[in-house]
């Protein structure tokens, strides 16, 4: 069996699993946030009853609406934080910062789990070994109600990574190649299982990039194997080792120090070049943040380039949590991007889902961490957004035009 | 609500929850949805829609988000069908979860916009009533095809719970 396979088996109390058959499992963590959380659930829940079914294995954060920008977002994030009060939630984060980044900080997200979440970035969680899944409202509903998902086991595509990474690149950049080679769709139903050097020997922020990104070629899941010292579940007999390539749909294997800085182009995900090709684009904005991009790695990469030197078009910068704003100060990176000219702004999803500060307006073209590029994704439907590296963004802000980080490092 | 006949309105490959319910509106009351049906590609869509037509996409329809309100949208815009290529899986899910049939078949390029098509779940075909030709339907086995039955998986779930807790 795949490694996803094994998480699904064990959730779903079997021996055993095959791809394409479909199980009822059990849930190891519900999380949601403020945005897909009470205001949407509650109502939902209470149609099955209101109680939820293990309030220690529910997460919610506010974080799409934080802190409040408009009276509306203050509507909201007050009616949940009511509600996680009312219920005397155990795991309640209170304008902390994102949800993903928050369930790998914390611990509370841990290898061979089966995490469900009402977004469909949830699948950043299968980074620290855990089979993660994005479901919508009335699913996730169902879920706290219940502590039980129907789920069609996925088949798995095994995509490697060999060699060193090479220090103008970023996970990012491993994330773009493949869907620069594989296309938008090419995992729909599926799980994609990342490994070899370059990915297991990056931190753990980054290699929430890939999967976070797999929610962006289609997938189910994305997952890596855990390291021995990652946080696991109580179970010894559960094999979390990673999975053969024999035992998948799929393999794809590409050599790390081959790879180039990538961007990918509007308005879709798999639109992908190599920086260099349209190097000297002019660029409007520059934004750093997100579950994707707003990591500690991501802002310490950006003040690698940025070091000493002064950005030439507005760079914004949202950390994805406070603790990446707390060990940024420590070690002096918020101080080097402010210095450059960065302008820092409060933990939370930011700009990315097009609800808080640093959108677009008509025709602005902005480089950025972000999730995704379809139009009107981070404010005007005719701004146009480029997705890269932390590197390339922190180059293109210091020339006001897209620029290889090899260029400025 | 095996058999629903409707005029299809066609979209290309690709089309994203942020296509169908952009993230702006995502801070706006859920029964408003329907106004911002299809918002981010067409804005007029809702005022021309007519109750019971169809939604036909390409590849990947319904990629991104998770918001549920991009389903809520189109089913409050009168929309009575979804059919495609794929779909984006969260998007579904959402759509067979609040009673919305998504459905997927091999070729979508003979449909043009203003086409009959007839979705028969039971002899599992959409037919395109301009030219005769019939597109088996690829999707909707299993416990899809009893949550949709149920008209969506709140009324299942709560059946699920009876049955268990008599």
């Amino acid at each position: 069996m795949t490694l996803t396979e094994r998480i699904l088996a064990r959730a779903a109390g079997r021996s055993s699993v095959t791809p394409g058959e479909e199980v009822w499992a059990s849930v190891d963590l519900a999380v949601m946030h403020d945005s897909s959380g009470p205001r949407r659930i509650g109502p939902l829940l209470d149609r099955l009853g209101g109680r939820l079914w293990d309030p220690e294995k529910v997460v919610l954060a506010i974080d799409h609406f934080s802190p409040p920008a408009t009276l509306t977002h203050a509507e909201i994030v007050t009616l949940t934080r009511a509600w996680a009060r009312e219920r005397g939630l155990p795991h309640f984060f209170d304008e902390q910062g994102v949800l993903h980044n928050l369930l790998l900080e914390a611990g509370l997200a841990r290898a061979g789990m089966l995490v469900v979440g009402a977004d469909s970035h949830t699948c950043t969680a299968g980074a620290i070994g855990a089979v993660a899944v994005g479901v919508g409202a009335t699913e996730l509903a169902t879920v706290l109600a219940t502590g039980e998902i129907w789920l069609r086991v996925p088949p798995t595509v095994l995509v490697r990574f060999e060699g060193r990474l090479p220090s103008y690149l970023a996970a990012r950049d491993l994330a773009m190649t493949v869907l620069g080679s594989l296309g938008a769709d090419f995992a729909i139903y599926r799980a994609v299982e990342y490994g070899g050097d370059a990915v297991v020997t990056l931190p753990l922020d980054e290699r929430a990039v890939l999967t976070n990104q797999a929610v962006e070629m289609g997938a189910k899941n994305g997952i890596i194997a855990p390291p021995p010292d990652a946080p696991r579940i109580r179970d010894g007999s559960l094999d979390l080792t990673p999975t053969a390539p024999e035992a998948c749909e799929a393999a794809h294997t590409f050599r790390a120090g081959e790879l180039e800085p990538l961007v990918a182009l509007p308005p879709r995900v798999d639109r992908v070049r190599p920086v260099r090709e349209i190097e000297g684009l002019r660029v409007d904005r520059a934004y750093i943040g997100s579950c994707a991009g707003g990591k500690a790695t991501d802002l310490r990469l950006a003040a690698r380039v940025l070091r000493g030197r002064r950005v030439r078009v507005p760079l914004v910068v949202t950390p994805a949590t406070q603790a990446v704003v707390r060990e940024c100060l420590a070690d002096g990176t918020l101080g080097t991007l402010v210095d450059a000219g960065a302008v820092l702004q409060a933990p939370g999803c930011g700009a990315c889902a097009g609800l808080h500060s640093g959108l677009l307006g008509p025709g602005e073209r902005c480089v950025a961490t972000v999730t995704r590029n379809n139009p009107g994704r981070m404010g005007h439907r005719s701004a146009e957004i480029y997705l890269a590296s932390p590197l390339t963004v922190a180059a293109s802000a210091l020339t006001g035009r897209l620029t290889d980080p090899r260029e400025v490092l | 609500m095996d058999v629903l006949e409707g005029a299809a309105w066609v979209f290309g490959d690709h089309v994203t929850t942020d296509d169908i319910y952009p993230g702006r509106y995502l801070e706006r009351p859920l029964e408003e949805a329907g106004r911002y049906a299809m918002a981010g590609v067409d804005e007029t869509f809702p005022c021309q829609v007519r109750p019971g037509d169809f939604v036909v996409g390409g590849l990947n329809f319904g990629a991104g988000s998770s918001r549920e309100a991009a389903v809520l949208a189109l089913k409050q815009a009168g929309v009575a069908a979804v059919v495609a290529r794929s779909f984006g899986r969260i998007f579904f899910r959402n759509a067979i979860n609040n009673g919305l049939p998504a459905v997927m078949v091999p070729d979508t390029s003979e449909i043009r916009t203003g086409d009959r098509l007839r979705l028969d779940l039971t002899s599992r075909q959409v037919t395109i009533l301009r030219t005769g030709v019939s597109l088996p339907i690829l999707n909707l086995t299993g416990i899809s095809l009893e949550i949709l039955r149920a008209g969506g998986l709140l009324p299942f779930t709560e059946a699920r719970l009876a049955g268990r807790h008599p």
